[in-house]
């Protein structure tokens, strides 16, 4: 609930102009800033302590080797070179780059064809809305070990047995290499779609059916409406939620976590695994250097990424 | 006249009414099958004893019922003591954040010192740093604060969220300027300002900060995991993976199972909170 | 203005919260040293009872200390952040494999003084007691347990499956036999192994001394990896038979520590490989039924075979003040050491473990000899709860097999190289044993120059 946005942006003076003053400290105090200084004050210092530090600190323990007992050590490359010669993160960087794609195949179309559908739903929208949402509502950590059981490769597995009941046989889900993601894949589509799909019905439900009237005195029909108006509009959305979903799934870390470790032979391990194998999971005290160094690295490919993005698609949105 | 993509003359052709409904159809049961399902296995395993889900999972209750599932979950396996740090954790963390975006939004917005644009880019930047770059710098923070295994490491990194002050900023600078001139004509100083006009409008801004901040508390794992080794300071998302190995598959998916009542009791009672805010926050990234 | 006092109360909040946390003196406020001694997590009341009992008569008998306790589980990815953030105990206890590394690192605290003048000092068994020393010979953690690798096995499986639960098996092509019966007659693995977490190394590891070959060779302060010697290629081998060919290892090939143990208690594992006194484990934690229990030792083959050796070190923090140094010398002495050696003190232990229902005379390995193992077995016997006739066929013959420790460079990231080499062999039918163990070998021997 917001006021009408035609409120100007700049607050107008209604007093008098005055002779400028000389700002001295006393004038910034009495002018109040001090006051707002101090409500400015929590905002600081959580930024200053959890964010704009911890990046800073981040760049600079990527040169260092830290151990926590001593003090750290400059060892200026060493870090990114270790990192890059780690037969590991290619496999890291391959693991991800599959779950986005798949991730993409699944989660993109599939919201869209169901938000569609829904948008033309007349009386019961509420309890498709409410459906589609659940996933999403369910905690995703007991969303994953509910699937995790489920994936039982087992013929008494919960999806072996349903799929028994068709006529097909078990599947080994989490037990093999090719499966392994595939299932982390399908279980992270299931819990985001319903995000996905109620923000596309409000975007398809903003569509003005005056365009939609316009393509019918045209002669469209109802497939053609589809295509010319409502992907058309529905353009500025698809493209956030695209860079949205890349930069999210490059980041995926809880699935494969708790679903394989990163197994069957790293078939499942992605950079933000490979991480946190780094940091917490090597013995005795991490090595942060090359976890920082990592994490800089990913950082840094994701802001070109997403640069070049809006660069390109400058043009594409809708106004 | 409220319509779609389809017009009143298309619903009028039967071709056109039979797909759609089909689809319609064809839509709800796999939403029922997607979304329902797993919630109502859930349910029902979770007072199946475990013989049966292992060999029977999908049977309905061939050997009767086992209430006493959930009893063993809330008892032994303390599913309440971890439920309370659940809460406490998301009621902190809603605190902080509540505070840091509505006093930053204020003087964003409301005050409006000088230096106010430097800020917001610098706020705003933020958001395009994933968040993992911030992970091992807070966690060795924690560890020379001796923050570790203290609520205090959750409560406060959780406040800064440049999504939160962008919005609550936003919001502020759409509220009347003209009363906020009046009072401080009238001799306000910042403190009333904020305690006594701000505050009371910002209501709904309230509302939807607090809906991100409570769903992101609870489903937080790798920073409580982290951050919080002891297990009896653990919210149910951090324990619940680590207790698997410890108890039997039916106490188990009882503990899942109650874990996952009170969001959905949350989500089916505010409903609308929920689905217009993600409408909302859809707006505010387009 | 209201607000004012929320912002500095909250303020003042958060900065004495953060000075509470940096807590803990050397001494107490009645003049007495503190010193905090670990205590295993989630137990249960019986247990906790049990300990503050122990706990109790120590003070009394050591009126200037005052002892505290602290939950504390050893974890090797934690352990550096506890130690910089001040959060470990005093005394805590950890594994053989990690204590070498820690004590090369001094990161515990160097009591080898105060340990030489314990009595029975010059009593330790030499291989085991090398697993807590320095370079210099000087004992930096005491070992306090110790156990071999063994052969775990279910009795009512076997009895299913039509197998003699008396009659384990003794050679490896009888555990692959034993195994397919099982998993033809009741429809459970046969066989399973670990494979996450690092145990799929160490299992591997354990399984490579068991045919034969070692996984490092030491040449004065050189290491040479070999990790691909043909006896693990023999016993990958038999891995992928029993998985491939005869379906008997079941359908999860992701197991860690906790979690074959657990499927192992509720009784869908037929046989696998843990360390000996894994009963105390089996029944604190996931509840076996006694009666299900069997333990054999392991198959060794050819002359070179021996078991893999582990064991439990307890050491002393190093950030520990003097005072607290020399009090928790004197609690490893009166906790972990004097029911080994002194009749007393033994069966008090025995006793009050016994009577909280928890688990003694499971199998270990004696920290001294032999002689002095079998004398504390004769102390404790009447309190040994354990189905003692279900473990002869591994109590009777652990003492004939020859204990190999683990491999000391590096070990636990070759160990994390070879959970992925046995999950490739377990969830790829055409996995190349021999290119996977030729990548192990190369990475693991950059990782051992490494240091």
């Amino acid at each position: 609930m917001t006021v009408t946005a035609d409120k100007p942006a700049v607050t107008t003076h209604t007093r008098p102009p005055v002779r400028r003053r000389r700002r001295s400290p006393a004038t910034w105090v009495r002018g109040g800033g001090l006051g707002a200084l101090v409500f400015l004050l929590p905002m600081l210092v959580v930024f200053t302590a959890f964010s704009w530090y911890p990046i800073v600190e981040s760049v600079v323990m990527s040169f260092q080797q830290t151990n926590l007992i001593t003090a750290p050590v400059f060892v200026g490359l060493d870090n990114f070179r270790a990192v890059l010669t780690d037969p590991l993160l290619w496999t890291a960087v391959r693991n991800t780059a599959w779950f986005a794609l798949l991730a993409l195949l699944f989660g993109f179309p599939v919201p869209l064809v169901a938000a569609v559908l829904m948008s033309e739903v007349r009386r019961w929208r509420g309890l498709y809305s409410a459906l589609a949402y659940l996933p999403v509502v369910i905690p995703p950590v007991v969303a994953v070990l509910l699937w995790k059981f489920c994936y039982d490769a087992g013929p008494n597995g919960v999806f072996n047995t349903m799929l028994r009941a068709v006529g097909l046989g078990p599947l080994p889900w989490l037990q093999d290499s090719s499966s392994a993601m595939v299932s982390l894949v399908v279980e992270a589509t299931w819990a985001a779609a319903g995000g996905t799909i109620i923000i596309y019905l409000a975007a398809l439900t903003s569509v003005s059916p005056d365009l939609y009237e316009a393509a019918e005195i045209d002669g469209a029909s109802v497939w053609g409406k589809i295509w010319h108006v409502t992907l058309p509009q529905l353009r500025g959305v698809l493209l956030i939620t695209f860079i949205l979903q890349i930069i999210g799934t490059a980041q995926v870390f809880l699935e494969p976590f708790l679903f394989t470790g990163g197994g069957p032979a790293h078939a499942t391990t992605t950079i933000l695994l490979l991480i946190y194998d780094y940091a917490f999971a090597g013995t005795l005290g991490g090595d942060y250097g090359s976890a920082t160094a990592l994490s800089v690295l990913l950082a840094l490919v994701l802001a070109v990424f997403s640069a070049l993005y809006f660069r390109l698609t400058r043009g594409w949105g809708t106004s | 006249m409220n319509r779609g993509l389809l017009s009143s003359y298309d619903w009028r052709r039967p071709v056109v009414r039979r797909t759609a409904r089909t689809l319609h159809a064809v839509l709800l049961g796999l939403l029922f099958l997607a979304g329902l399902g797993p919630v109502l296995w859930l349910a029902k395993s979770a007072i199946t004893p475990t013989q049966d889900t292992l060999r029977d999972p999908l049977a309905l209750f061939p050997h009767g019922i086992d209430l006493s599932t959930l009893a063993t979950a809330w008892t032994r396996v303390q599913i309440d003591h971890y439920f309370l740090n659940t809460v406490l954790l998301a009621a902190g963390s809603w605190l902080v954040q509540i505070v840091v975006a509505t006093t930053a939004g204020f003087v964003l917005s409301v005050l409006r010192p000088r230096y106010r644009h430097v800020v917001s880019a610098v706020v705003l930047a933020t958001m395009f740093v994933p968040s993992i770059v911030l992970l091992v710098p807070m966690y060795l923070t924690m560890v020379h604060l001796s923050l570790l295994n203290t609520f205090w490491a959750v409560w406060l990194p959780s406040g800064a969220s440049a999504f939160n002050v962008l919005v609550v900023q936003r919001f502020f600078a759409n509220l009347p300027g003209e009363v906020f001139e009046a009072a401080r004509v009238d001799g306000a100083g910042a403190g009333r300002l904020f305690w006594s006009l701000v505050l009371p409008m910002s209501r709904p801004v309230i509302g939807v900060v607090s809906v991100f901040a409570v769903i992101a508390s609870w489903k937080d794992f790798l920073w409580p995991m982290l951050v919080l080794p002891d297990p009896s300071a653990q919210p149910l998302s951090v324990r619940l993976p680590a207790l698997q190995p410890f108890v039997e598959l039916d106490v188990f998916l009882a503990a899942l199972a109650i874990s996952t009542v009170i969001p959905v009791v949350l989500f089916l009672v505010f409903q609308r909170l929920f689905l217009r805010n993600d409408a909302l926050s859809g707006a505010v990234k387009g | 203005m209201s607000w004012k006092l929320v912002t500095t109360g909250a303020a003042l909040a958060v900065a004495a919260t953060a000075l509470a946390g940096c807590a803990g003196g050397a001494t107490s406020s009645d003049g007495r040293t503190v010193l905090t001694v670990s205590i295993d997590p989630g137990l249960d009341k019986g247990a906790v009872a049990a300990f503050t009992s122990r706990v109790k008569q120590f003070e009394t008998a050591n009126p200037g200390i005052d002892v505290r306790t602290e939950e504390f589980k050893w974890d090797a990815t934690t352990f550096t952040a506890k130690l910089a953030g001040g959060t470990l105990p005093d005394v805590f206890t950890l594994p053989f494999t990690d204590g070498r590394g820690l004590i090369q690192r001094r990161q515990v605290a160097d009591i080898s003084g105060l340990v030489r003048a314990l009595p029975y000092f010059s009593a330790f068994s030499p291989q085991i007691a090398k697993a807590g020393e320095a370079e210099d010979g000087g004992m930096w953690a005491v070992p306090i347990s110790a156990y071999g690798q063994a052969l775990h096995y279910n009795r009512s499986l076997f009895t299913q499956a039509g197998l003699n639960p008396d009659n384990p098996p003794s050679t490896w092509d009888e555990v692959r036999a034993d195994a397919r019966q099982i998993a033809q007659r009741t429809g459970q693995a046969g066989y399973a192994e670990m494979t996450t977490d690092n145990t799929g190394g160490w299992i591997l590891t354990t399984l490579d001394y068991a045919f034969g070959g070692r996984t490092e060779q030491l040449a004065g302060d050189q290491a040479k990896s070999t990790v691909d010697n043909q006896q693990l290629v023999d016993a990958l081998g038999t891995l992928h038979t029993m998985r491939w060919d005869d379906n008997s290892m079941g359908s999860n090939f992701l197991y860690d520590w906790n979690g074959i143990n657990q499927d192992f208690a509720a009784g869908r594992i037929g046989m696998y490989v843990s360390g000996g006194a894994n009963y105390g484990s089996l029944r604190a934690q996931n509840a076996i039924k006694p009666a299900d229990y069997g333990v054999t030792t392991l198959p060794l083959v050819g002359k070179n075979a021996g078991v893999l050796g582990g064991g439990t070190l307890a050491a002393v923090s190093a950030s520990a003040a003097d005072q607290v140094k020399a009090a928790a010398v004197k609690w490893i002495d009166f906790y972990y050491m004097r029911k080994q050696t002194d009749q007393a003190a033994a069966v008090a232990d025995a006793k009050t473990t016994a009577d909280s229902g928890e688990v003694v005379g499971a199998p270990e390995l004696p920290v001294f000899d032999k002689a002095q193992y079998d004398r504390r077995m004769g102390w404790i016997s009447q309190y040994v709860n354990v189905p003692v006739k279900q473990m002869a066929p591994y109590t009777d013959k652990m003492f004939d097999q020859p204990l190999v420790p683990e491999p000391t460079k590096s070990t636990q990231q070759v160990y994390a190289l070879l959970d992925t080499v046995v999950q490739k062999v377990l969830t790829d039918r055409d996995a190349d044993i021999n290119a996977l163990l030729a990548d192990a070998q190369r990475q693991a021997q950059t990782l051992v120059d490494r240091g």
